[in-house]
């Protein structure tokens, strides 16, 4: 008698819960629809469909408009009310004049009308619509599920890359051949473009370094761990010595140039390396782009250390040098990455090195364990809680009173 | 996102069109000045008047395009602020770029050495 076209596409049939008091009418309404290919729920009043709306997880709702208990509109408000997983299209069935009521039907969350004397091809097309909706937002809801799943997948694999370079990090705090060492590691997305460590070299030297590589995220952290893996204690052995066994951090340095160089890039790093005497104090170190150390005496006063250095991996012809600097028992040295001078209020104003001079100045009084998260602390405040566009490194080492902490025999 | 302009002496003015050449735009900047320099500028002035801020990526980029320009001509800079100027100082950069207070003096100056 109708056109079947509509069952054979749908397999399994689409629920339809008819919401209708009068038992001929929703008899009569049922037959259509099954004969349409659609499987129809009966329900006698709103307060039944309501609940075989979330029984049954119908997408498609046939409901009059008077009806006792709950009518159509206070039972479409109800089905929209409830935070369904599906969507449900409401289809009301009112008499043909009933302009006003289609107004609040429609404010009510009502999604179309047929009226009692719509004929069956209308009520056919109707379904249609509806089963063209539902299917464009159940093809919606796979699409944000899959993207949903994909995210969680990226973000799951950050997370382990995050941890696997933060294994490549030393101890964030140690005590290390009469230094002190202290420092804070806050990548701006999960993984960071920056990497430090220090080492024993020998009885008398600890070697540092710290690098940052440009840009930021995942690009610059494959880079950032790939020099982690690179820089060992051995490799600082092998070519931060001159022939003569002096320190030659620029040595260092300009073998990671011509390593690094090599690759026809944008991609490039900054670093800031040196080897300090423990029993002379004598700090000898290379600047390559990173900005300038902060050198804190024990008395509290800040100097720059550095003026400055070719970045490693941008120019093969790049030279570079060795400087020194006395480094006093009591004193720290305070290396911290751009990020911080770079880091942005609200107003677009950088924070500067002077302010983080300032918070260094504080070592005789904090300590320096205090030091780089009294750097990050500020920084938050500064940017009142946004996270910094770029990572963050501070590494902070004090020379402590040998008599102390260390077997100087 | 550049801004250019063909000045006297077959000079081409480059304004980098954003107030910050950071890592979300670094590569399109680069991008853009490497087409005008394949397109056959080979006289070119980068002028940072309006730039308030260049960070590690965004200076990549500027040492990308002065190694693609390399010996076929000249590319210089100008307008850097005093941030930009640090920066340059610190990375050493004073030394791989000619820097000039303003497009004037730039212009100027390559007029003179043609």
């Amino acid at each position: 008698m109708f056109d079947r076209t509509l069952r054979q596409t749908q397999a399994p049939r689409m629920k339809v819960i008819v919401a209708e008091d009068s038992d001929l009418q929703r008899l009569f309404l049922c037959s259509l629809i099954n004969g349409l290919g659609f499987e129809a729920i009966e329900a006698a009043d709103g307060d039944i469909a309501l609940d075989l709306v979330a029984r049954t997880r119908a997408e498609i709702v046939i409901s009059d408009l008077e009806m006792p208990h709950l009518d159509g509109i206070d039972l479409t408000r109800a089905i929209r009310a409830r935070n369904l997983d599906q969507y449900v299209h409401v289809i009301m069935v009112t008499g043909a004049d009933a302009v006003d009521i289609r107004d609040a039907a429609l404010l009510a969350g009502v999604d179309d009308f047929i009226t009692k004397e719509s004929s069956p091809a209308l009520l056919k097309a109707r379904l249609q619509t509806a089963v063209r909706l539902i299917n464009h937002a159940t093809e919606l809801a796979d699409r944000t599920r899959i993207i949903k799943e994909t995210n969680q997948r990226i973000q799951d694999d950050l997370r382990a890359a995050a941890v696997a370079q933060c294994q490549l990090l030393p101890n964030l705090q140690d005590e290390v051949m009469g230094f002190r060492v202290a420092s804070a590691f806050v990548p701006s997305a999960i993984v960071s473009g920056d990497m430090f460590g220090y080492f024993e070299l020998n009885d008398k030297k600890l070697g540092f370094y710290a690098v940052d590589v440009s840009g930021h995220g995942v690009h610059a952290s494959l880079l950032s761990v790939a020099i982690g893996h690179l820089i060992t204690p051995d490799y600082f052995r092998t070519h931060a010595f001159d022939a003569d066994g002096r320190p030659d951090p620029a040595g260092m340095v300009a073998t990671l140039n011509a390593r690094f160089s090599a690759f026809d890039g944008d991609d490039y790093f900054t670093m800031f390396c040196g080897i300090v005497d423990r029993v002379s104090g004598r700090l000898d170190f290379c600047q390559a782009g990173y900005p300038s150390a902060f050198y804190v005496d024990p008395a509290g006063s800040v100097s720059l250390v550095g003026d400055g250095g070719f970045p490693v991996g941008m120019l093969s012809s790049a030279t570079y040098g060795n400087n020194t600097h006395q480094f006093e028992i009591g004193a720290a040295l305070v290396i911290c990455s751009d990020a911080a001078a770079e880091a942005e209020n609200t107003s677009n104003q950088p924070f500067g090195t002077p302010r983080i001079g300032d918070i260094a100045r504080l070592f005789p009084r904090l300590g320096v364990d205090e030091i780089p998260l009294s750097i990050v602390q500020a920084l938050n405040l500064w940017r009142n809680g946004v996270p910094l566009e770029d990572d963050l490194t501070v590494l902070a080492l004090e020379r402590k009173n040998p008599s102390d902490t260390y077997n100087n025999a | 996102m550049i801004h250019t302009t063909t000045l006297d002496e077959n000079i081409t003015l480059v304004r980098p069109g954003a107030e910050r050449l950071t890592a979300a735009n670094a590569k399109m900047f680069k991008d853009e000045v490497t087409d005008i320099i394949n397109g056959g500028a080979n006289r070119v002035v980068i002028d940072f008047k309006n730039v308030t801020f260049l960070d590690s990526s965004g200076l990549g980029a500027l040492v990308g395009v002065l190694k693609k320009i390399g010996h076929r001509g000249d590319l210089v800079v100008s307008g850097l602020n005093s941030d930009v100027q640090q920066m340059f100082r610190i990375c050493r950069m004073d030394r791989v770029f000619v820097v000039y207070k303003d497009v004037d003096a730039a212009v100027q100056s390559m007029a003179e050495y043609q």
